[in-house]
């Protein structure tokens, strides 16, 4: 394939993902619960506001869009079926997919409402609850991967998958990835109470945008995590790219039903969640990763 | 690539521009999809002040927290190469971080204020 028709298949793999995970989150949702945030962005008509800023209100929703895209270049989907085996890989993914949050916090402030202005404090200290924990998360798999490349984590686990391993690192990538992907209990940058937020300053092409960014985001967590702990295109019978849709959305899945059964929780609430009980689980994890390859038990060396 | 002599590296992150400079063109699309839909006027106050954010401490911690998470990732790439000396080194630096962490906490640097 030509580089340009496989960075187009990266671009199409991640509408066709979002497009995919905006229709199953519309399964979870609750009659009375908050919506989703790629739920509430008004498609049928643009918005001038007064006070915004010529550049960065439009230019949020191409940055988080952007990152979401450019994390997608790394996510194995089967043998041959991966944009590109960047050598750092996990590393990049954690650095690209922050991007979002860049996007909002551009457009949040760009769009000079009190609402949008607030939901651009709120997704920053989102942004410092969630990135210790998952970055702990995922050294854990690194360790026993003895590699940052999607492609070697996925071979390391052809014997045994990372969740059996690791299990206080996956569930410290799902709060975590919750968090990261603002789904319920963490989606204080995007509620109802502040209009949405950014989404309430957004429409029309915007708002396409941010539905695009805001489904991607949770896709791509969810593929992550695949990869980290799943095995990722790994499985019997099936080819690559199908163990690769199941585990995703099945984890998916999971996320939005353990997150849905919680009450939500305020920014406060969820940083000292994060420093309090994630980030000490997370330092202990990786003693524990490393005593247990110590001990001998994980992937032998290749 | 097969058949170019240019780098792995050249041809990786070109690929990873490539991919950055198509997701601009979907979002000039987007926009062009859009030009005739009907558009609306919000007047909201303007909110570009000075605001008083409750989480000053976690971002003065977390600077430190996030460089010393990256030290992390190599040392994690090698570990099970080197074996229980980067263990043991790793022992120190993860008590050093849970010794400032609870410092923190204990000086009350973990509240909403």
């Amino acid at each position: 394939m030509g580089v340009i028709a496989t960075s187009a298949t990266v671009l199409a793999a991640l509408g066709v993902g979002a497009a995919l995970t905006w229709a199953l989150e519309r399964l979870f949702l609750q009659p009375r619960g908050e919506p989703g945030p790629a739920h509430t962005a008004d498609l049928g008509r643009n918005l001038d506001i007064a006070n915004s800023d010529r550049w960065l209100l439009p230019a949020g929703p191409v940055v988080a869009l952007a990152g979401v895209a450019l994390a997608m270049v790394v996510v194995p989907f089967g043998p041959d079926l991966i944009g590109r085996d960047l050598g750092i890989g996990v590393f990049y993914v954690i650095v690209v997919i922050d991007f979002v949050v860049l996007g909002v916090a551009l457009a949040g402030w760009g769009a000079d409402t009190p609402d949008s202005v607030e939901a651009c404090y709120r997704i920053i200290a989102q942004l410092i609850a969630y990135v210790v924990p998952l970055g702990l998360a995922y050294v854990g798999v690194i360790m026993m991967a003895r590699s940052l490349s999607t492609v070697a984590i996925v071979e390391a686990q052809s014997g045994l998958w990372f969740v059996v391993l690791q299990p206080i690192g996956f569930v410290l990538y799902l709060v975590t990835g919750l968090m990261q992907s603002y789904r319920a209990p963490f989606l204080e940058p995007f509620a109802v109470s502040i209009g949405g937020g950014v989404l309430g300053a957004s429409g029309g092409w915007s708002a396409l945008l941010w539905r695009i960014a805001l489904a991607g985001v949770l896709f791509l967590v969810a593929a992550i995590c695949a990869v980290l702990y799943l095995g990722g295109p790994n499985g019997p019978l099936l080819p690559g790219w199908a163990w690769m849709v199941v585990k995703t959305y099945g984890l998916m899945a999971l996320m939005l039903w353990l997150g849905r059964a919680v009450r939500p929780l305020s920014t406060a609430r969820m940083l000292e969640l994060s420093w309090k009980i994630l980030i000490p689980l997370g330092l202990l994890n990786v003693l524990l990763v490393g005593g247990i390859i110590l001990l001998g038990i994980g992937p032998s060396r290749p | 690539m097969p058949g170019t002599s240019t780098s792995p590296i050249l041809s990786d992150y070109g690929f990873v521009a490539l991919v950055l400079v198509m997701t601009f063109g979907l979002a000039l699309i987007a926009a062009g999809l859009f030009l005739r839909a009907p558009r609306q006027w919000i007047s909201a106050p303007p909110a570009w002040a000075q605001f008083r954010f409750g989480f000053v401490n976690y971002a003065l911690i977390f600077l430190a927290f996030d460089m010393e998470m990256i030290f992390m990732y190599p040392w994690a790439v090698v570990f099970a190469d080197i074996g229980i000396s980067a263990f043991l080194d790793m022992l120190v630096f993860i008590a050093l971080l849970g010794a400032g962490i609870t410092y923190a906490w204990g000086m009350g640097g973990l509240e909403w204020e």
